[in-house]
């Protein structure tokens, strides 16, 4: 029996259908469920039975797909945040039916070509300035316009690939645009992502509902951009600014779902008007950029000269027909606020009729009736920049309901606009419809808005996503102008009442054709791995050797303390490495403190913490080649609790799963071949330096189990050897066994192969400096034997190791590309 | 009618040798009423290649330099003969008004790089600053004549402020020069343009060379000078732009020669560009404008 407790909160234990009852029973005029009918109805209804199927509570429903999200990867950075936070997931889609949806999916596609149209002219002749439908403050007033583009025409004809807009549905059921995004349309990542956690939550819903999928857009788009390419089999890229931009996240994801380069700036080059992305294998040609990066910045010789992230060049690749640029810069005018006020006009004089969708009402104050009108009418409406720039006079905080001005805010705000009405539009204050929303505890009906996709397809007509995502707020005030930024985002479903070729939606890879071409490695993201590799290791090593300080001299109740001689070594090889500052004393006080430094220290690089940032650092930036479990693990936070063995046995264990992941997980693509190289080699140098801090000719028998002990080989030693610890075979064991997965020897084989996996520049059969490094570092195992090794032996290898770390740098790495930059202009 | 030969020298010197420099030069000075490119010559060292941009931003001839190996230096050097036949623009009662003017700007339907709605607006360094406004708006009645607004304004900035070449830095950005009432040439002209901006008047930051009179008795010193900026202002459709110098507080007149108009100094640098090396670079400037005889 369905009882609602007195907070409004739904208890376990009812089913869907009284979840729904009940909250119609108190959802307001317009909410979309309440005025769903037949077939819409039923939709719902068959959700809200797979929502309530789960025996548990709405919050843990919400929890459930929270917990999806987070395991697909979904994280969103709000600009300016360091860290990534949760992007919170309402478990309960908005669902649309296919009769509606089709109004909306038309309308997209009709603005999307009105656009086209439109930036056509404005970056061509500007016949629609001549004649007065565009008033030239529209263009010019727009920061986000490019002069430069003026005259360029784009490869394939056509400015505009991908474009996004915010659509607000009113009470009446109307859908109308709140916003256009088409300069950096962002957020078709989290659509995706929202839609798989939505699929592990209801995974019963596809089997009762015909939904629409979202892989044939995707596809589409990607045919879009490839058909505006020269070469028949394009390599695209999706170019971006970077881990600190707050979609990057998103960009990843998109890139490994579309089977695009992730590239940033320093990734490509121009050369006689040709894209080039540098890769392990040599500059290889790159046909079009899905652009994620603010278009002023792409090419420091066309717009902002002062651009460090972009590609010097590219917009002179473009305008060659070499590249495509999707979309192309400067198009951003065309989201002005004030750019919908004239769109009825521009739309009656390109299509002959008013578009499908509208905007919500929008009045510009740079014509001298919209500017009488506002001013009339200020009570009523929202007041706002007309452009995307910098704050304006009256405006401090940009928008304001005008009701809510004082009357000194007002005069201020009627004086600036006198001197420059054109920087100013009124907007309708739009009434949303609601939805239910599994925020708090309870089902509550909350206003949305939804961002919708449309692509150019191979055709070159617009294809539009049948979803989305929506964006919740947070208050029940049904104002669009009170919702900001939303607090929720939500999947949105498309069903009809024909079957949908059935896919799984548990499927990550919903099935856009992955391709990964062989020798398209970019260096950087090659030069990333490959750090990561060494420092993972680098730590790893470190805590090893803290935990023998440990385990041996530290702990009252674990082995016989070690010999000053023993502890003075171990000491030595941590503070070598600028872990922490060598202890006053060996009492023990002073060794758990230097323990604790060497471990957990923030200051400086050397410890074991600080080497997991920087592990991390690199985690972030390589997400679209490492799994969601392998950017988890670096992600956590350094170990708090427990004692500070307990911390290092946290860490201990990290080590080993990330070790197990990149060694069973990752496929065996050059990607990981650089991981691993970078591993094999920090080890292999690890080893060398425990050797480097014992006198070999004199080892004793402590010495001998420390160095075991160190190189983790005390098994395998017990394994060869059943007698007590021997000189020889102990450094047999550790620095020639090829079958000690520990030791030097294997290490050195393992990098040879690699090496041999790896492209080569010169087709001239001559070894590169990285090949004959690695040639000599195995004849110097091959030729050793273990009763002569000695100290020389070791700091040969050592040296050599470093050396071959170097020339892989300069073999695969980026090097040199650093931009200068100088203006040439003295002032009097 | 004056008769100049211009000569600006840039040369960089690298402390490392560098690679493959491309540069945009916008050293040619472009069409402009008033004045006649007689004679130019751009003259690189060492030789690279040379093609007009493609993609220009603002009334400017924008040459696309590639350098293959500058190695430790490279020198620019641009050579003009200019004739400038310019006369002082003298204000008067029926000029439009500022009100007017205001007006005017909203019918053109033009947004082309000559076109006053292209210098209306904020740009990237110069901003529309609220305190900088209301210290122009003394200057700037609503029915006040253009010119005689303008000639006001710019002769106040060179009363009231400094010129000071240690109190700015190229970027400096016009709210700290203002505070400072100290500055250069650019600082000045940004002043005046956030100003005129700001009171929703359409003006344009020029940048090129003047001519400088050596002191009573004394010789001209050769590539003593500098170039030079300074701001158009617009009045209307029959007056069009109108140059006004806030440094000297003066017309621009035969002593100013034009080399490039944009929004603000980003769209008319003389050289930017890269250069792909690791190690530090320092510039000098040398710049020399000759007067010649007429005839």
């Amino acid at each position: 029996m369905a009882s609602r407790a007195s907070n409004g909160q739904v208890e376990a234990g009812v089913t869907g259908a009284h979840w729904l009852d009940d909250y119609c029973a108190r959802a307001p005029r317009g909410d979309v469920l309440c005025q769903a009918t037949g077939l819409d109805r039923a939709a719902w209804d068959a959700a809200f039975d797979e929502l309530a199927s789960v025996p548990d509570t709405l919050a843990g429903a919400r929890e459930r797909a929270q917990r999806h999200a987070d395991d697909i990867g979904t994280a969103y950075r709000a600009a300016g945040e360091k860290e990534e936070r949760r992007w919170p997931l309402s478990p309960v889609p908005l669902l649309i039916g296919a009769e509606e949806w089709r109004g909306i999916a038309e309308g997209m596609a009709e603005r999307a070509e009105l656009f086209e149209s439109i930036i056509t002219d404005i970056h061509g002749e500007q016949r629609l300035v001549a004649e007065g439908v565009l008033p030239a403050m529209l263009v010019t007033g727009s920061p986000l316009f490019l002069r430069p583009m003026v005259g360029l025409m784009p490869p394939g004809g056509h400015q505009l690939h991908f474009v996004a807009a915010d659509l607000c549905r009113g009470p009446d059921g109307r859908w109308r645009v709140l916003a256009d995004h088409v300069r950096v349309p962002v957020g078709a990542g989290y659509a995706l992502e929202n839609r798989l956690a939505m699929g592990r939550t209801l995974g019963g819903l596809p089997s009762r509902v015909n939904i629409e999928r979202h892989a044939p857009f995707f596809a589409a788009m990607r045919a879009g951009i490839a058909a505006a390419c020269r070469r028949a089999e394009p390599r695209i890229g999706l170019l971006t600014s970077g881990k600190l931009n707050p979609s990057y996240p998103e960009q990843a994801h998109l890139a490994r779902y579309l089977g695009f380069l992730l590239v940033e700036g320093a990734d490509l080059a121009v050369r006689d008007d040709q894209l080039y992305v540098r890769t392990i294998a040599g500059l290889k040609r790159i046909d079009a950029l899905w652009r994620r990066i603010d278009p002023r910045l792409i090419d420091p010789l066309a717009f902002d000269a002062n651009s460090t992230i972009g590609v010097p060049g590219l917009v002179d690749a473009m305008a060659a027909g070499n590249v495509v640029i999707a979309n192309a810069p400067g198009v951003g005018v065309l989201e002005s606020p004030a750019f919908a006020a004239c769109l009825p006009a521009l739309s009656e004089r390109l299509l002959g009729h008013a578009p499908a969708l509208s905007s919500i009402g929008t009045w510009w104050c740079g014509d001298p009736q919209a500017r009488a009108h506002v001013l009339a009418s200020l009570d009523q409406l929202v007041i706002g920049p007309a452009f995307a720039g910098p704050p304006v006079a009256g405006l401090p905080d940009g928008a304001v309901l005008g009701a809510s001005l004082d009357d000194a805010a007002r005069e201020r705000l009627i004086a600036a606009m006198a001197l420059r009405p054109q920087d100013y539009v009124g907007q309708e204050v739009a009434e949303l419809s609601t939805m239910p929303t599994a925020c708090g505890a309870g089902l509550l009906p909350r206003p949305f808005s939804l961002r919708v996709f449309a692509a150019r397809g191979g055709d070159g007509r617009w294809v539009v996503l049948p979803g989305g995502f929506v964006r919740i707020g947070d208050q029940p005030d049904a104002r669009a102008a009170v919702m900001g930024e939303g607090s929720w985002s939500a999947d949105v479903i498309v069903h009809g009442p024909d079957p949908v070729e059935p896919v799984s939606l548990l499927q990550p890879t919903d099935s856009v054709e992955l391709r990964r071409n062989p020798g398209t490695l970019p260096s950087r993201v090659a030069d990333n791995l490959f750090w990561l590799g060494r420092y993972l290791e680098r730590g790893e090593a470190l805590l090893g050797v803290i935990r023998v300080l440990f385990g041996h001299s530290i702990s009252a109740d674990t082995g016989a303390a070690l010999a000053p001689a023993t502890v003075e070594r171990l000491v030595t090889i941590i503070a070598d490495t600028g872990a922490a500052q060598r202890p006053p004393s060996h009492r023990r006080r002073d060794l758990v403190d230097f323990a604790r430094e060497a471990m957990e220290s923030v200051d400086g690089w050397g410890s074991v913490r600080a080497v997991n940032r920087l592990a991390t650092g690199i985690g972030g930036v390589s997400r679209d080649r490492l799994s969601a479990d392998m950017v988890r693990l670096l992600d956590a936070p350094h170990p708090t609790t427990g004692t500070l063995l307990d911390r290092a046995g946290t860490l201990q264990r990290r080590y080993a799963a990330l070790a197990g992941l990149s060694a069973e997980h990752m496929g065996r693509t050059d990607a990981w071949r650089f991981h691993d190289l970078g591993r094999r080699i920090e080890r292999a140098l690890a080893v060398t330096r425990t050797l480097l801090s014992v006198d070999l000719r004199r080892a004793n028998a402590e010495d001998l189990s420390t160095l075991l002990d160190l190189a983790d080989s005390q098994i395998s030693y017990r394994q060869r050897y059943l007698m007590g610890f021997a000189r020889v075979p102990v450094i047999d064991l550790i620095a020639l066994d090829p079958g000690n997965p520990r030791g030097i020897a294997f290490q050195v084989e393992t990098i040879v192969q690699h090496l041999c996996k790896l492209p080569v520049l010169n087709d001239a059969g001559i070894a590169e400096p990285q090949q004959r490094i690695a040639a000599r570092l195995t004849a110097g195992i091959a030729m050793a034997s273990a009763e002569r090794i000695d100290r020389g032996w070791v700091l040969e290898i050592n040296q050599q190791l470093q050396k071959l770390s170097d020339a892989i740098a300069t073999r695969y790495f980026l090097q040199g590309a650093q931009a200068l930059r100088e203006a040439g202009l003295t002032l009097a | 009618m004056m008769r100049y030969a211009i000569r600006h020298i840039t040369r960089f010197d690298y402390e490392e040798a560098a690679g493959f420099a491309r540069c945009n030069l916008r050293l040619r000075p472009i069409l402009w009423s008033g004045q006649t490119l007689e004679d130019y010559a751009l003259l690189v060292e060492p030789g690279g290649h040379t093609h007009p941009a493609r993609a220009q931003a603002g009334l400017a001839n924008v040459t696309r330099l590639v350098v293959e190996r500058p190695e430790r230096t490279l020198t620019i050097e641009s050579r003009a003969t200019v004739s400038v036949d310019r006369p002082i623009p003298l204000p008067s009662p029926t000029d439009p008004t500022l009100a007017d003017i205001r007006a005017m700007v909203a019918n053109v339907a033009d947004a082309g790089p000559a076109s006053p709605v292209s210098y209306l607006f904020p740009s990237a360094h110069v901003p529309i600053v609220p305190e900088i406004a209301d210290w122009c708006a003394g200057d700037l009645a609503d029915d006040r004549g253009i010119l005689d607004a303008a000639i006001s304004l710019a002769r106040r900035i060179q009363h009231d402020f400094a010129f000071d070449p240690t109190a700015t830095l190229v970027d400096t950005p016009p709210a700290e020069a203002f505070a400072k009432r100290g500055g250069v040439c650019q600082d000045f002209a940004q002043i005046m343009l956030s100003g005129l901006r700001g009171a929703g008047l359409p003006a344009a930051y020029c940048s090129g060379y003047l001519r400088t009179l050596p002191p009573p008795g004394q010789e001209r010193l050769v590539g003593a000078d500098a170039t030079h900026a300074w701001v158009l202002v617009w009045a209307g459709p029959e007056l069009g732009w109108i140059g006004v110098d806030p440094t000297n507080g003066i017309w621009m007149a035969e002593d100013h020669v034009v080399m490039a108009i944009g929004r603000d100094y980003a769209d008319i640098a003389p050289i930017d560009g890269v250069v792909l090396g690791s190690g530090a670079q320092t510039m000098q400037v040398s710049v020399d404008v000759e007067p010649l005889p007429v005839g």
